[in-house]
């Protein structure tokens, strides 16, 4: 079978095109270059996924009330550890993040003396007797308290996530993901002052 | 038989029905939830319908069963039930998560690019096509010369 010849009647494009087009590309590879190299490095830049500051809205705000049982069944209150710096910290025993964070935590919390730093857990979506076990098995030994309604109260997005509440109970940090005992540590002495 | 499309009034009778068809059904669809007076639950159920689940991609706190879209949605029955306005209700979830905590952005600051950009992109995207429409049509059509003739009356076998 013949194939048909059609003349092209549109007037051709003017033979400067292809190459200006070429170069048009050109520009655009650069360019497109640069932003992917400016997103690699702003990337491998970026602090570790430890001890991550992030805004809320309640920070510089006083601390909105905690109260539930503990892992004893007696009421915990976050206004009876007035007086002293307090790490809340949002947690479950079923999140890998939270099992990584713990020996820190423990480890911080020896660090300092229970009258002047405290670390107030609060047990996110998890059974108190899940995380006593939990507790038991990895050491650690602040209160620990079941209230549901302190999520939201404090704005939590996922867990492990920690505010740092000062002794006059006005939240000055949120930290989200894990946090470490050196992080913490240095957190503690720029609210301090030190 | 009659001319293609008939009389006027005949042309627009199909067009005609249609308006009071389309009425209703977007009364229908846009009403249908609002019969009778609003309660707390539904309130309350629309509240949660305009606030993010806040552990979740994509879902409000409405339809999301995490844990933390269970407890906004108990935290915003408790203060529909204390009397607190919707607009009280949203402003203390703005206050603890917030203003990303709303579904639909603000119509201010740069939030408001949200809807601007779509209409921008639009706009400039449609300036482009009829642009490139009329250049083409500008461009000058080149009449077939008589070789052109010949090498088609050759290819189509003449």
């Amino acid at each position: 079978m013949s194939s048909t010849v059609v003349p092209e009647v549109r007037a051709a494009p003017p033979v400067a095109g292809p190459q200006r087009d070429r170069h048009t590309a050109r520009w655009v590879a650069v360019g497109v270059g640069a932003v992917v190299l400016a997103l690699i490095v702003l990337l491998a830049t970026r602090p570790p996924a430890a001890d991550v500051i992030a805004p809320s809205p309640i920070v510089g705000q006083a601390a909105p009330e905690i109260e539930g049982p503990g892992l004893d069944g007696a009421t915990v209150r976050l206004s009876d550890l007035r007086g002293r710096w307090v790490l809340v910290n949002f947690f479950a025993t079923w999140c890998v993040p939270c099992q990584k964070e713990h020996p820190e935590l423990v480890r911080f919390s020896q660090r300092h003396p229970a009258d002047e730093v405290q670390v107030l857990a609060v047990i996110y979506d998890d059974q108190p007797a899940d995380v006593a076990e939990f507790f038991e098995k990895l050491g650690g030994d602040w209160p620990v308290v079941d209230d549901t309604g302190a999520k939201v109260d404090f704005g939590v997005r996922g867990i492990p996530e920690s505010f740092l509440v000062d002794p006059d109970g006005v939240v000055r940090t949120r930290l989200i993901g894990g946090v470490t005992a050196a992080g913490l540590d240095g957190l503690l002495r720029r609210a301090e002052g030190r | 038989m009659s001319a293609p499309g008939g009389s006027p009034l005949r042309r627009w009778l199909g067009y005609l029905l249609l308006v009071p068809v389309v009425g209703v059904a977007l009364l229908v669809g846009a009403g249908g939830d609002d019969a009778g007076p609003p309660t707390a639950a539904r309130r309350a159920a629309s509240i949660a319908g305009q606030v993010r689940c806040p552990t979740c991609d994509g879902l409000s706190a409405a339809e999301s069963e995490s844990s933390a879209s269970v407890a906004i949605r108990q935290e915003i029955r408790r203060r529909v039930d204390d009397g607190e306005t919707d607009q009280q209700v949203l402003a203390f979830l703005v206050g603890r998560y917030g203003r990303d905590i709303l579904l639909t952005p603000e119509g201010s600051g740069v939030a408001a690019l949200v809807w601007a950009l779509p209409v921008a992109g639009f706009v400039l995207g449609a300036g482009a096509l009829i642009l490139t429409m009329r250049r083409r049509r500008s461009e000058p059509l080149r009449s077939a010369t008589p070789e052109d003739r010949r090498l088609v009356e050759q290819a189509l076998g003449r």
